[in-house]
């Protein structure tokens, strides 16, 4: 085999040494194998580029030559590319040829080998291939450095959609190694022990800093990554589009499509290219771009638009003919001319498109912002055209636009003017009014008139004149002119038969006159008012028709009721007209409008006929009255509310609504139960009639509490809900019980009176003083006999010396006559044995002075003599001169000692006793009692403190009556 | 891990009142108004420090912003990678000891120059962003450091110490050689707000340290609390 190879090749030299020997005879290049073979690499378009040349080539002379590359990865046995490249070829011309990589360069090792043979029809019997050359090795991992971890492809940019694929190099055996794409672990092929390979399909736009690949060692803090910048679909451009305004230059305009979304942006650029002409620009801007139309009249243009970045190309056509493009320019020298109150002329140029085209143009008239004439004219330079039926006085605008009128393209744009039309006449008689009244014998006119509206009054109203025509002397003509813009005049009339004429004057002319006239009798007959219900549309009114000649009728009302100025306003109306709707938007709810309607007779002098009044919308009472209540009884009460102005209410007042509380459970004939807002029951009275202002609420019960509230209602509801007034109905009996208490207390009263007038009197009837034994002129008598011997007696200077035992009886009363006889028991007390031993069961002191009879218990005091008190009480006794002092003191205490519920003792007291006074007299003397005459019983002394010495306590200033 | 859209507006106010601190903060360098009535260092370094962890809250929501604008893995979490590229920054991270013995003009010249240079990367970093919100983000941001950088000169030039000159040709930037691949870029942009980060934290330790040492002894503060004990 080797033999046979070997013999191959040396018959092929001997062939191609024959074929070059004939070349060069026959003048003929013959070796032609590639030469000089170099490889270069572009890692960031992963692009292998090589060049070469052909040596054997004769001079001058041009072969077709094809050339068969291999590349082969990793080994050169693995030939991953065959192509065969044709070209011409030329003596010593290098040639280029480059191939790119799916895979980026540095993941392996790459080698490059070529071969050539001619290709060319001129020499058929060249046509086989040349030797291989030597393969070129590409090894770009042996430069990479001694890093122990490389990503490739760095920082690479491609189209969203775009396979990429992607490889690590790891220096380091030890460390596995992961790789993720946006954070997620990717799985490769494992191209060689240190390189793996990952495809990544259709990749997508992340975002505008790129898609983030990184490798990191399982150990150790080994990361390295790549930013993968995925670009989103380079568009096309969108709406290609040229045209020619001045038929000199092209514009042409597109829509660039979206931008490639990344943080750097690539570049576009755009060249327009015209295939007939084959000229081509590069436009300076993204989205436009000119083009110098070629002054040899070239009609037809074919353009290619193409739009080009980094990683695409894009193009657009568009055909066309140069005259159906054209966009022309706005009209120029645009006037209106001869502008007359209805007529006026627009005038205009265009600019030229051509010797034989003809441009369409289109006018516009505009009146107060609407189109309202529209009209197409065709031109060729000069454009005229007569806008008719304009309003006098009046504003317009009108606008020119032209275009092509062969080749319909594009409007060009408006050109506009405004004018206003001159004045005219005005076209109508204004419509008056008037308003009369009698002032002092004269008749006062008032004229009102509505100013004309635009279209009537043609122009500026400057002046109304009125012109007043004496019915009574005809000849008689007042004028007066009044400048605008007043809308009435005050007339004072001496009489009133007046015809009064008015026009409206602008700067032109006067309008048509409005004829009114006054008489005497102002018309203001007395009508009855008839009320109408107005609705948010107005008052509908009708009247009578008038049998008689009527010119017409009229509405007259104000808007402002309640203002003094009014705001007269009417409404005129033909003569068959019966009805009519009053709108305003003045009209308020809750306010009355009254409404006079005038029939105008055949003279033009206006008559009232009706009236009539109404509220667009009737409200509830907007107050309540003031009630005032009377003839207040035990069973009525009267409820009167005559100052009430139901008039003045915002809406007709129907009735009034009284309702009364009370107790009773049930309501009282003519009342029903109501229920108020506050949720309380109460007794509901209803008076229909408005006109009642009174009211007598009756059947109510004597001595019982009411509370009313009366509230008007309208057909709205009822008046604001207020206050309750109370009232109390009268007891029955209440009258009576005056009638006699009254002159009950009057009496008291006046005995109280008499007996305080009286009251020394009634002291001494009643209860006289009691005569005081100290201050009696007894005492003077006695001082006056100057006998010393002769005193008042005291008890304490007594000495008992003999105690009278009585046996009394209960109930039985003797006089001192009838004693006298009764010889008394005497028990004495002198200090002898006998009357120590003798049995006591009472003592009782006799003082003879004294009446007995005065008293019922004067008579005994029993007191218990024990033998324990009686020692003490003899010490005391018998001791005459330290008796009172000691006993003085004695009884301020004995006072506060007595205690309650013992046994009492009675004494008598002495008043007065002349006799007494004489201790040694005393057992000798009997008591005589003619002398002393009344007895009274002094005080109760407990029985076990009434020990003799308090019997003895009274001296002077220590009575107590 | 996106921002809340109200966020932007906050940071709009926030960086204002940096804006304003940084004026406030630079009045005390003015000499006229630095004569009379020197209130001493102590409120400087107090506001300083305030300032410190004001700006350690911007940049919790700046950088998560810009992470998420570099994409994962730079916005993940545990995310560590080793300082590659980021040689340049200056370092925050230094040993406790060291820190202890820093002495205070020695301390406040680090601070002083790390921000120098953080605010020169940070620009960088302004000029590469894309959307238009994140460059007013971190607009706001570098003027918030520039304020932090006039405070601490303010408080370097209350406590007379000079201002560090910057050597000629020293001044760090941000553009990458033509061998830097866009993702050294990203981890430097990483890193950048890493460093920040640390300083950030470091500096609020710094002027806490130094509040502490230039505070008044607190005479005052155990007179008030015995008066309180009646």
């Amino acid at each position: 085999m080797a033999l046979f190879s070997a013999f191959q090749t040396t018959f092929l030299l001997a062939l191609l040494s024959l074929k070059t020997y004939q070349s060069e005879v026959l003048s003929e290049p013959l070796s032609l194998a590639p030469e000089s073979l170099e490889v270069s690499i572009d890692s960031a378009r992963q692009c292998l580029h090589l060049q070469w040349s052909v040596h054997n080539l004769a001079y001058h002379q041009e072969l077709k030559m094809v050339f068969q590359i291999e590349i082969s990865r990793i080994k050169t046995s693995n030939v991953i590319w065959v192509e065969n490249y044709s070209t011409t070829v030329k003596r010593n011309q290098v040639l280029r040829w480059s191939w790119e990589s799916k895979l980026p360069l540095e993941c392996a090792k790459h080698s490059v080998r070529m071969r050539g043979a001619v290709d060319d029809a001129q020499v058929p019997e060249l046509r086989f291939w040349s030797n291989w050359t030597s393969w070129e090795e590409v090894d770009v991992q042996s430069s990479l450095g001694h890093d122990p971890l490389f990503v490739f492809p760095k920082d690479k940019l491609v189209e969203e959609g775009s396979n990429v694929t992607i490889c690590y190099v790891s220096r380091s055996h030890q460390n596995n190694i992961s790789c993720y794409l946006e954070g997620v672990r990717m799985h490769g092929e494992q191209l060689d022990p240190n390189v793996c390979v990952f495809h990544l399909k259709n990749v997508p736009f992340v975002r505008e800093t790129g898609t983030n690949i990184y490798c990191k060692a399982d150990q150790g803090d080994l990361i390295k990554g790549i930013v993968l910048f995925v670009s989103k679909v380079f568009e096309e451009p969108k709406d290609f589009s040229c045209e020619t305004r001045d038929l000199k230059t092209l514009n042409c305009t597109w829509a660039p499509g979206s931008d490639a979304g990344l943080l750097t942006q690539l570049s576009q650029s755009y060249t327009l290219f015209e295939s007939f002409s084959g000229k081509k620009t590069l436009c300076k801007h993204k989205s436009w771009c000119n083009w110098q139309v070629s002054p040899d009249s070239q009609e037809m243009y074919n353009f290619t638009l193409t739009a080009e970045n980094y990683l695409r190309k894009r193009s657009v056509h568009l055909l066309f003919n140069l005259t159906h493009r054209v966009h022309p320019m706005a009209p120029f020298n645009v006037f209106v001319k001869n502008v007359s109150a209805t007529n006026a002329t627009m005038t205009w140029k265009v600019h030229s498109i051509g010797n034989y085209s003809t441009l369409l143009c289109q006018i516009e008239l505009y009146g107060e912002g609407k189109v309202i004439q529209k009209q197409n004219v065709s031109v060729k330079v000069n454009g005229k055209h007569l806008m008719k039926k304009l309003e006098p006085s009046t504003e317009y605008a009108a606008q020119v636009r032209c275009a092509n009128a062969n080749h319909f393209w594009k409007w060009s744009e408006w050109t506009r003017r405004n004018f206003t039309t001159a004045e005219a006449a005005p076209s109508e008689a204004p419509d008056v009014w008037r308003n009369m009244k009698s002032v002092q014998g004269h008749c006062v006119v008032t004229l009102f008139w509505k100013p004309l509206s635009k279209l009537q009054a043609n122009g500026k109203i400057l002046f109304y004149n009125v012109v007043l025509e004496n019915l009574d002397r005809p000849s008689t003509l007042k004028l007066l002119s009044i400048p605008a813009p007043a809308n009435g005049t005050e007339l004072t009339l001496d009489q009133c038969s007046y015809q009064i004429h008015v026009t409206a004057n602008n700067s032109v002319g006067t309008s048509p006159a409005s004829v009114i006239a006054v008489s005497g009798d102002p018309g203001n007959k007395e009508v009855e008012e008839e009320r109408v219900k107005g609705t948010e549309d107005g008052f509908c009114l009708s009247w009578k028709p008038q049998p008689g000649g009527v010119t017409g009728y009229v509405v007259e009302w104000c808007e402002r009721p309640g203002d003094p100025l009014c705001d007269l306003q009417w409404k005129n109306l033909g003569p068959n007209t019966t009805s009519t709707v009053v709108s305003s938007d003045a009209f308020r709810p809750g306010v009355r409008y009254n409404f006079r309607i005038y029939g105008i007779s055949t003279e033009r002098i206006p008559y009232l006929l009706e009236k009539k009044t109404g509220y667009s919308q009737e409200l509830v009472p907007s107050d309540n009255p003031q009630v005032l209540m009377s003839n207040l009884t035990s069973y009525s009460f009267t409820l009167s509310w005559k100052d009430y102005a139901a008039e003045s209410q915002p809406g007709f007042v129907q009735g009034y609504s009284l309702y009364l509380k009370s107790k009773a459970a049930r309501c009282l004939p003519g009342s029903e139960k109501a229920v108020l807002s506050d949720d309380s029951i109460c007794c509901k009275y209803k008076i229909d009639n408005p006109k009642q202002k009174t009211f007598v609420v009756e059947n109510l019960q004597p001595a019982s509490f009411y509370e009313f509230f009366l509230t008007p209602y309208t057909s709205v509801g009822e008046g604001p809900q207020g206050a309750f007034t109370k009232v109390t109905t009268p007891d029955e009996y209440s009258h009576i019980l005056i009638r006699i208490i009254l002159p009950m207390i009057f009496s008291i009263l006046l005995i109280m009176i008499l007996c305080y007038l009286k009251s020394q009197w009634m002291k001494e009837k009643c209860y006289p003083d009691i005569p005081d034994p100290y201050k009696s002129s007894v005492l003077s008598l006695i001082k006056s006999k100057e006998n010393p011997r002769l005193t008042i007696m005291n008890v304490k200077d007594c000495i008992p010396d003999a105690i009278e035992v009585i046996n009394k009886q209960e109930g039985t009363r003797k006089s001192l006559t009838e004693t006298e006889p009764t010889k008394p028991t005497y028990l004495y007390l002198l200090p002898t044995e006998k009357s120590h031993s003798g049995p006591g069961p009472c003592i009782c002191f006799e003082n003879f002075t004294y009446n007995q009879a005065a008293s019922d218990s004067v008579s005994c005091g029993h007191v218990p003599v024990t033998p324990k008190a009686q020692p003490s009480q003899l010490g005391l006794l018998t001791s005459s001169e330290n008796g009172p002092k000691a006993l003085g003191k004695n009884y301020v205490n004995s006072l506060g000692e007595i205690p309650a519920g013992e046994t009492n003792l009675n004494y008598v007291s002495q008043l007065a006793s002349p006799m007494c006074g004489d201790k040694s007299s005393l057992p000798t003397n009997p008591p005589e009692p003619a002398l002393c005459s009344e007895y009274k019983t002094q005080m109760a002394i407990p029985m076990g403190l009434a020990s003799p010495p308090s019997i003895t306590l009274l001296d002077e200033g220590e009575h107590d009556h | 891990m996106l921002p809340a859209a109200g966020e932007p507006a906050a940071g709009d106010s926030w960086g204002m009142l940096a804006c304003l601190c940084a004026v406030l903060w630079h009045l005390p360098a003015v000499p006229a108004l630095n004569r009379t009535g020197d209130p001493g260092p102590g409120p400087s370094i107090q506001k300083t420090y305030d300032l410190t962890r004001y700006l350690e809250h911007q940049l919790r929501s700046l950088a998560g912003t810009y992470l998420n604008y570099l994409g994962p893995p730079f916005n993940e979490p545990d995310f560590n990678p080793p300082r590659l590229g980021a040689e340049t920054l200056p370092r925050a991270t230094v040993n406790l000891d060291v820190w202890r013995s820093l002495n205070d003009k020695l301390r406040l010249t680090q601070n002083y120059e790390a921000y120098s240079h953080l605010l020169c990367y940070l620009r960088g970093l302004d000029r590469q962003a894309a959307t238009a919100e994140l460059r007013r983000s971190l607009a706001h941001f570098c003027t918030s450091l520039q304020g932090l950088l006039g405070s601490i000169a303010g408080v370097m030039a209350a406590l007379g110490y000079p201002l560090p000159q910057p050597l000629p040709g020293t001044e760090p930037t941000r553009a990458p050689g033509p061998a830097h691949s866009d993702f050294l870029q990203k981890m430097d942009d990483f890193w950048l707000l890493k460093e920040l980060q640390t300083w950030l934290w470091r500096s609020a330790k710094d002027f806490n340290r130094l509040k502490k040492k230039t505070q008044p002894p607190p005479a005052a503060v155990t007179l008030h609390l015995e008066a309180h004990g009646f």
